[in-house]
Parts: structure tokens; sequence; C-alpha cells
């Protein structure tokens, strides 16, 4: 049985989607959550942006692992992959530690702690979005 | 949850978010050191000039190069992917050497700060022997 020899870029476009859908998910969710009064809707949206970015982290480190090994193991590229990387490096840092962050202090924060909270997770979801742009950009134009 | 852990969430998600970005790029530079790329040969300059064993040794030399930064787009078997299919280039030697040093606009990369004219001949070597 022979491998493909594409399968590891494959893997890559498969799982390197839940990271940035569930990323701009769970900021939508919270965004939600901090407009709505109603305080059983705000929880259950709160749920849904927690739970949506613990699983886009659980999807990041096969996307990640999967990209290195598609690549040989190169962590800084060139041409539209250094700019695919720029933006994954830093976008897998934080989205882990918000996500830690967000287990850890689950419903404890003070409301202003979480708006700091969203405004690194809107910035990490840019990111995310920014290094799928640069991955599109790969495959579509080399 | 402990009272240690609540108080410190912030400085725990920050440990958290370094320890993994720096296990994921130092396990890249600990795989890549075991990639066996190996020396480059004593003579890697135009091909006329070079022997059959130092053209077998820069193949082989290319042919590592290649599966770290070319193959994601042509393929590891170099018969294309995204890029073309490299096999049974009809272009000269002095050709393949400005296309990996300057790249093509919008699509391929220029690879001229990766890899030096050294390299870059050890690349153009494997290419040739891509029948």
């Amino acid at each position: 049985m022979t491998t493909d020899p594409n399968l590891w870029a494959k893997l890559h476009g498969a799982s390197t989607h839940f990271p940035v859908a569930l990323a701009l998910s769970s900021v939508l969710f919270d965004s939600l959550a901090m407009a709505i009064s109603n305080p059983e809707r705000r929880m259950g949206l709160r749920a849904a942006g927690f739970y949506a970015l613990i699983l886009g982290v659980l999807g990041a480190f096969p996307a990640v692992i999967s990209g290195l090994v598609m690549t040989r193991w190169d962590s800084l590229g060139s041409g539209p992959l250094l700019w695919h990387h720029c933006f994954v490096w830093p976008a897998f840092g934080l989205m882990v530690g918000l996500a830690v962050w967000r287990a850890l202090a689950r419903n404890q924060a003070s409301s202003r702690v979480f708006a700091i909270y969203l405004a690194l997770m809107i910035l990490t979801a840019g990111l995310v979005a920014a290094a799928g742009y640069w991955g599109g950009e790969l495959l579509l134009n080399g | 949850m402990s009272a240690f852990v609540e108080k410190n969430a912030a400085g725990l998600g920050v440990l958290s978010g370094v320890l993994a970005l720096g296990a994921a790029l130092g396990l890249a530079e600990i795989m890549k050191s075991q990639t066996p790329i190996g020396p480059l040969p004593a003579s890697s300059g135009p091909a006329a000039t070079l022997t059959a064993a130092d053209k077998q040794a820069l193949a082989a030399l290319g042919r590592g190069y290649f599966i770290q930064s070319c193959a994601h787009c042509h393929g590891d078997d170099a018969r294309g992917d995204e890029g073309p299919n490299l096999h049974g280039l009809k272009i000269s030697n002095a050709r393949i050497e400005h296309r990996i040093r300057n790249g093509s606009k919008g699509r391929m990369p220029s690879f001229a700060k990766k890899y030096g004219p050294a390299g870059i001949a050890a690349l153009r070597e494997y290419l040739r022997t891509l029948n």
C-alpha cells in the first residue's frame, strides 16, 4: 500500500478550518452575550463561546502539526508562506493562552476583565483569519 | 477549583500560550535538524565544471532542500500539485536557477535569501535527475 504523497497537505487542509471557524464563532457568541440582557440567554451564549474556543484550540494542534510536517518542519517560510507563519504563530499562542484562562476563570471574571479577554479574542480571531487568508494564497497562487 | 489557580488564571494562561508556542517551534527546529541534508560538496559551481561525483552529491543535497522548501507545492515526487510538474524540464540550467532565485510573481516565491548560489546549484542538479 503506497502512501499518498500529499497526505499531510490534505490533513492540514481538513483540520485547519476548525480553529479559524471556531475562533470566529467564539467571538461572535461572546459578543452577542455582552449585548443581551436576558441572563439565561447570556449564559447560554457564553457557554457556546467557551466551547467553541475549546474545540477551536483542540483543532489547532493537528492543524499546526500537519502544517509543520507538510513543510518539512519549516516554521518560518518565504513569500506567502512567511506571511502565513507570521500570523499563525501569534494566533496559536494567543488562542491556547486565552483558552486556558477561560477554562480556569470560567464565570468568575468581572465584566471589565471579560471585556479585555474579548478584545484579545477579537485580535486572535483576526490573526487566525489572516493566517487562513495567506494559506489560501499559497494554495491558489503558490 | 483551587484558590491559587483562580487567582493566577491570567498568568497560567500566558504561560500556557508561551509553552505551546515554544513547544511547536522547538519541535520544528529539532525535527529540521534531524533531516540528513549534510554539508555541501567541495565544488558547487556551474554544471559544466562539475565531476560526476560532485553532481551526484549536489543532487542528493538538492533533494533534501527540495523536500524542505518545494515539495509542498510541487509534490514530494516533483510531479506537481499546486506547482507544476518538474520532471523532464526542457529549459536551461541558467533558467532553472533564475526561477529558483527570483521566483515568479504571484505564483512562486523567491528563494534567493534562503539558498545561496551553492544551494540553488544543488536544487538545479536534483531537478536535472528528474526524467
